[in-house]
């Protein structure tokens, strides 16, 4: 038995589960095939509606 | 992203993939495949210095293949982990060829050629797939022409053009125009090269190269020894230089009248709400065309777009407001049509051809760029990820859930979030992730309880 969780994909939802998880004082191995996170919202260069940046 | 890099509870697998999963919820064996970085992820500060000095350029992806990387290289400037990577398909050394000189470079020797692929096999009582999605490819729709025309172009990469990061830093030049500019530059360099050796003629002889070449080839040339040695060559190296010169020329004239695209065009729906493609709405094209469309309005304030759709679906909170905004303040037309075909006219501008439905009359406009919102599609690898985790996949490709339980796979203890499960924007993402948390937390309880009792 083990409370480690596995999050496959670092994009933004990876990235919430995985921060989410280790907030509530789990170990979280975060998986991704890119050479870094961000996924494609770290292609965006703004978000809507509040065009804050996507970064 | 920083936080993710820095939790103490987070153990950042980049560069990674799944190779295997085994056993049950509360009880997972996961063995991960850590692909080769070759450049050492405890000794790489990521200071740049080795891409800055590598001589082999790569088309760049997180650019939408409109900028250039090197073989050596971090995915965007502000990714996490910071640590380089180098291409194997591509790096000199890797191909067999000799270079290194990142290797010399680099002042942490981070640089390790000989670093091999690990496997690490990591204990896990819950899984999240949160995979994403692939933009569909409107190369599909050939009435659009997206291969053929350079300033037919996908969301995404209008979303690089306007990033002051991007590949323009932020200007919105015209892929068409973009390509005058790149062979100007390569002509340039010719010239310039083939320059200098008539500069060396020139001077040797005291003599003009045109006024040498129309005598030389009238036959009028009044040669001394000297130039009659030189002759040849020199028409030669003047017939070369003339070949590239002529073209150049022939382009520079042509770039004078270029200016940044002002007249925009968005078409909806591209491979969504299609029967030949996807049927359904994926929701979020409308949004970011119009967000799109502020921002190349923001940017320069002569700009005018055209969002050409069936309808516009600003079904969130706060969008209905954006959406007149836009329209009100942006400069933004909305155009309820299905656009039918783009051609091209003779100084590569798109032009629309569609029905008008209010007027209901079909017409022809023209545009500086269109951008097509191109549907969300699942990632190519979505089988091959389902398969290895014995997950099942629904109709469209994406992976099946049940209504009543909409994060939970078929398999116990494997849960899904984000586009993975089904198109979705950044704020139902980030709240589905969210859940995802949670549901995993309550499967490895349930768990722990289940053996506590």
């Amino acid at each position: 038995m083990t409370n480690d969780i596995l999050v496959l994909g670092g994009g933004i939802a990876g990235i919430q589960s995985s921060l989410d998880l280790a907030e509530m004082g789990f170990r979280v191995h975060l998986v991704e095939s890119l050479a870094s996170i961000g996924g494609k919202m770290a292609q965006l260069d703004k978000t809507f509606p509040t065009n804050d940046c996507a970064i | 992203m920083l936080d993710v890099g820095r939790h103490p509870n987070i153990t950042l697998l980049a560069y990674s993939e799944l190779e295997k999963i085994e056993g049950e919820a509360g009880n997972f064996t996961a063995i991960i495949r850590r692909k080769a970085r070759f450049v050492e992820e405890d000794k790489c500060t990521g200071c740049g210095a080795c891409t800055e000095i590598c001589p082999t350029s790569v088309l760049d992806l997180y650019n939408e293949g409109h900028a250039e990387r090197k073989a050596i290289y971090s995915w965007f400037a502000q990714g996490i982990p910071s640590t380089h990577v180098i291409d194997p398909d591509h790096c000199r050394v890797l191909t067999g060829k000799k270079c290194g000189i990142c290797q010399k470079k680099c002042e942490a020797d981070a640089i390790n050629f000989d670093q091999k692929e690990s496997i690490l096999e990591l204990l896990v009582g819950a899984v999240i797939v949160a995979t994403g999605y692939d933009v569909f490819d409107p190369a599909k729709l050939p009435e659009y022409r997206y291969t053929q025309l350079d300033n037919v172009i996908t969301a995404m990469e209008f979303e690089r053009f306007l990033s002051a990061s991007g590949p323009t830093e932020g200007h919105i030049y015209r892929p068409s125009d973009r390509k005058v500019t790149a062979q100007i530059a390569v002509f340039e360099k010719k010239v310039k090269k083939s320059q200098k050796a008539l500069d060396r003629f020139e001077k040797n002889h005291g003599q003009d190269s045109v006024e040498f070449y129309s005598a030389y080839k009238a036959g009028s040339l009044n040669a001394n020894d000297d130039l009659e040695k030189d002759q040849d060559k020199w028409a030669k190296k003047y017939e070369a230089h003339l070949e590239n010169a002529t073209p150049l020329e022939a382009l520079k004239e042509k770039a004078k009248g270029f200016t940044s695209a002002k007249n925009l065009a968005f078409i909806q729906c591209v491979g969504s709400r299609d029967l030949r493609f996807y049927p359904f709405c994926y929701g979020y094209c409308c949004m970011h065309s119009i967000k799109e469309a502020i921002i190349a309005h923001e940017h320069d304030n002569d700009t005018h777009s055209v969002i050409f759709g069936m309808d516009i679906r600003a079904v969130g909170k706060g969008f209905e407001v954006y959406k007149v905004r836009g329209g009100n303040n942006s400069n933004i037309s909305y155009k309820r049509s299905r656009v039918a075909e783009i051609t091209k006219n003779t100084d590569e501008s798109p032009v629309l051809i569609y029905e008008d439905t209010l007027e209901q009359k079909v017409k022809r406009e023209t545009f500086d760029l269109v951008v097509l919102a191109t549907a969300c599609e699942p990632v190519k690898s979505t089988q091959k990820i389902a398969d290895t985790l014995s997950i099942d996949v629904d109709a469209y490709g994406f992976f099946k859930t049940q209504p009543a339980d909409p994060l939970d796979t078929s398999r116990e203890g494997i849960f899904v979030c984000g586009c993975a499960h089904s198109p979705m924007d950044i704020p139902e993402s980030v709240a589905q992730a969210s859940s995802a948390a949670a549901r995993a937390v309550q499967a490895i309880m349930k768990k722990n309880n289940k053996k506590a009792s």
